[in-house]
């Protein structure tokens, strides 16, 4: 059939050409003058995101495909991009008094920030494994590019270089396993291709089991799930805190929305292997996220384990296929708060060209900063899952599907790492309030735009936590209606 | 034995012993260059399989722009230049061992598959076909792919110009 | 379909094997009295200064690389050109939104100087 515009559909694209439209757009005006302030480049980016959450909010869940069946414009791929939307404009107003801080404030970052949130969104929604890659990569360099954003700056640049080789070795897993399920089905359509396995069945195809196989590793890496976590703790700590920022959510909510995707539409047939294999994962991400977690003395670094951790509860929901999706996405709608909120502190408490928030930096300031020191309390408790958040909420469906799944010795890990978790989370707590600062940190003024990012997030937890009862029943609605 | 197939193992062999020589030899700049035998053994693979735009494609990409790009790269770099560097590091056996598993899941996967022939051959190396794709199926992937393409530009701008300063 | 090439098969030993006969027959037939001249690096027929090995200003690596993105981006342009006849309309808007991406690009690259050879 020839393209035309009806059959390609373009107005259910609107989101990702919102976003990347107005990356464009930063672009073009800051070629063509670039001179001065660079806030506007944030604001700009700030409406476009604006655009593209409206539509995704406004135009609903139907399972229907446009640009001709590579697009799914069905709840599970709109929720993820609601989740996915939401961190980028919180990951835009955390960056922007941080990067005039330490002078590296440029129209560019803002534009990268939406280049890859554009191809975070195609992976999310994407029906074609082409597409899922190409926005694969799109968010991946970005993601690079962003993490040496501040140049001149040795750990920047070698965070970049390491998430630059090994997101590239990751890659060629996923793209290697992508072309065994096209061997072993005959379409890179996802819909197709979970048609065509299900109707050959999946004992014999050992393309299949192959694919299946890279692609885990290829998601693995980029997930940071142990044992494919190494680069996650020096990309964290040395990118720019803004960026660590955005990274540990937005790459996060872009692979589990195509993880989950693959899991309910291709290769549910496949389920023994495929959740035998990721609740092994699930397993070790925790156990080893948490362990070297409890070894830490800087905080940026505590939550880039953190981070790894947080990785395998969510694993833990996806072990459980369809039934876990609406936990899984709940989860990630809080931990975007959650995390950006917490790094969002950390970016406002560090000193001015260090990325680095020691413990000791902390004693004291739960008085002398009242309003953040609760703030980071309430992210910190949240993470560790502490009733009245959106963290406990979230674990609980987490593990509930879990169970509900048959997997009932994984919950329980799961919860074990949990309590295990809550020593260094509290810890940082107890720092803050209980010790007296040795050398008192020169605070910044925080500016207006991190000031509202930390109420949202804030609000978010607390609102998630107290009345998950909406956000929940969405999550399952939103599920529900899922292009198969 | 066809002829067919000994250029294959011909080729095969070719690029599989570029690929050795990129990843032992102890120079870098003649690493590049085994890695442009392989990139071009490869590109003579694709000939095989009658898939001539991606052989042309490449030759065009790979091995004309590259590894162009690549031996760029290593010039720039004056510490690595022209120096033996090491080939390995304590960690060796284990990525022996990552590797051998990933060929022997590959080789299974790829020796016991039943493959399918194409019972459809595409007109002059399917570039006709391969537009029609791009434009109509494959449309989002051709506009992400520009997007990319954009990123990978304004990235590289953005990390070689504080080089430059 | 392989006899086609089987003449660039052809011109490719051809390519190897004249070198290779050129040094040969010179190494057999011709006489060997080295002096320090002779055996000098020849660069150009001026004595050569330095090492062989000469670092690269970056410049040349932002060159190669705005090449590789527009070598790519005709790479995908070629199909689309290919079936032009095929297609309709909005394969040519499609195509151009493609090329007006990239050109962004280009702008951003010549306004900040990335073009500009110092």
């Amino acid at each position: 059939m020839l393209p035309t515009l009806s059959v390609l559909n373009l107005n259910g694209a609107v989101p990702q050409i919102a976003v990347a439209g107005a990356g464009m757009l930063i672009m073009l005006i800051d070629a063509l003058f670039h001179r001065g302030s660079r806030r506007w480049a944030a604001y700009l980016a700030l409406l476009g995101l604006a655009v593209a959450l409206a539509r995704v909010v406004e135009s609903g869940a139907s399972a229907e495909t446009i640009l001709d069946g590579a697009l799914a414009r069905d709840g599970l791929g709109m929720a993820f991009a609601l989740v996915l939307i939401v961190a980028a404009a919180l990951s835009v107003l955390v960056a922007m008094d941080y990067l005039r801080r330490e002078e590296h404030e440029r129209a560019e970052y803002y534009a990268l920030i939406l280049f890859a949130t554009a191809g975070g969104l195609a992976m999310a929604m994407a029906n074609d494994l082409v597409a899922v890659f190409i926005g694969l990569e799109t968010l991946s360099i970005s993601l690079y590019v962003l993490s040496a954003f501040f140049t001149g700056d040795a750990a920047s640049r070698e965070a970049a270089l390491k998430y630059l080789l090994l997101g590239a070795f990751a890659s060629a897993f996923f793209l290697y396993g992508i072309a065994l399920l096209y061997g072993a089905s005959g379409t890179t359509r996802l819909v197709e291709m979970g048609t065509a396995i299900r109707l050959a069945g999946t004992q014999a195809d050992p393309l299949l089991w192959g694919g299946v196989a890279l692609i885990i590793v290829g998601v693995g890496f980029k997930l940071a799930l142990v044992p494919f976590h190494s680069w996650a703790p020096d990309v964290y700590q040395g990118a720019p805190t803004s960026v660590t920022a955005f990274m540990s959510v937005a790459s996060k909510v872009a692979a589990f929305a195509a993880l989950v995707r693959l899991l309910v539409v291709v290769l549910a047939p496949a389920a023994p292997l495929t959740s035998a294999l990721l609740a092994l994962l699930a397993v070790l991400t925790m156990t080893v996220g948490n362990i070297l977690a409890l070894a830490q003395d800087e905080v940026k670094r505590l939550l880039a384990y953190s981070s790894i951790a947080q990785a395998g509860y969510i694993l833990v929901a996806a072990v459980a296929g369809e039934v876990g999706a609406a936990a899984v996405l709940f989860y990630l709608l809080g931990y975007a708060f959650t995390n950006l909120g917490a790094f969002a502190v950390v970016l406002a408490w560090s000193r001015r060209g260090e990325g680095r928030l020691p413990f000791s930096d902390l004693a004291g300031l739960g008085f002398r900063r009242p309003w953040t020191a609760a703030a980071l309390s309430l992210f910190l408790l949240s993470l560790t899952g502490m009733p009245l958040t959106v963290g406990f909420v979230g674990k609980l469906y987490l593990f509930g599907a879990a169970v509900q799944a048959g997997w009932t010795w994984l919950a329980i890990v799961a919860v074990l790492n949990s309590v295990v978790s809550a020593f260094y989370y509290l810890r940082l707590v107890v720092i803050m309030y209980m010790r007296e600062a040795e050398m008192p940190l020169a605070l910044q003024r925080a500016g207006l735009a991190l000031g509202v990012a930390l109420a949202v997030c804030a609000a978010g937890v607390i609102l998630l936590g107290l009345v998950p009862g909406v956000a929940l029943d969405w999550a399952r609605q939103a599920v529900a209606v899922v292009l198969s | 034995m066809s002829l067919t197939q000994a250029v294959f193992i011909l080729l095969g062999g070719m690029a599989v012993l570029g690929a050795l020589g990129m990843v032992t030899l102890r120079n870098l700049f003649h690493s590049a260059l085994a890695m442009i035998l392989a990139l071009f053994s490869i590109a003579g693979i694709y000939v095989l399989l009658e898939a001539e735009f991606l052989a042309v494609v490449q030759v065009l990409v790979y091995v004309g722009a590259i590894a162009m790009l690549i031996l760029f790269g290593i010039m720039l770099t004056r510490d690595i230049v022209g120096r033996a560097s090491a080939v390995r590091n304590r960690q060796w056996p284990l990525a022996l061992a990552v590797s051998a598993g990933l060929l022997a899941v590959l080789a299974v996967a790829l020796v016991r598959a039943a493959w399918p022939l194409a019972t459809y051959a595409p007109a002059q190396g399917g570039v006709a076909d391969l537009g029609l794709a791009l434009m109509g199926p494959y449309a989002l992937p051709f506009e992400v792919a520009s997007v990319l393409l954009l990123v990978a530009m304004v990235g590289a701008l953005i990390i070689a110009r504080e080089a430059r300063e | 379909m392989l006899n086609h090439y089987a003449f660039v098969g052809l011109f490719g030993v051809v390519a190897i094997l004249f070198p290779v006969a050129a040094l040969v027959v010179g190494a057999l037939a011709g006489p060997r009295r080295p002096t320090p001249a002779k055996r000098a690096r020849y660069e150009c027929g001026l004595v050569s200064q330095g090492e062989s090995w000469v670092q690269l200003r970056v410049q040349y690596y932002i060159y190669a690389l705005l090449f590789l993105v527009f070598d790519v981006e005709t790479v995908f342009l070629y199909p689309w050109a290919a079936a032009y006849g095929q297609l309709g309309l909005f394969a040519l808007v499609e195509a151009v939104i493609f090329l007006g991406i990239l050109v962004v690009g280009l702008a951003y690259a010549w306004t900040h100087g990335d073009l500009q050879w110092r």
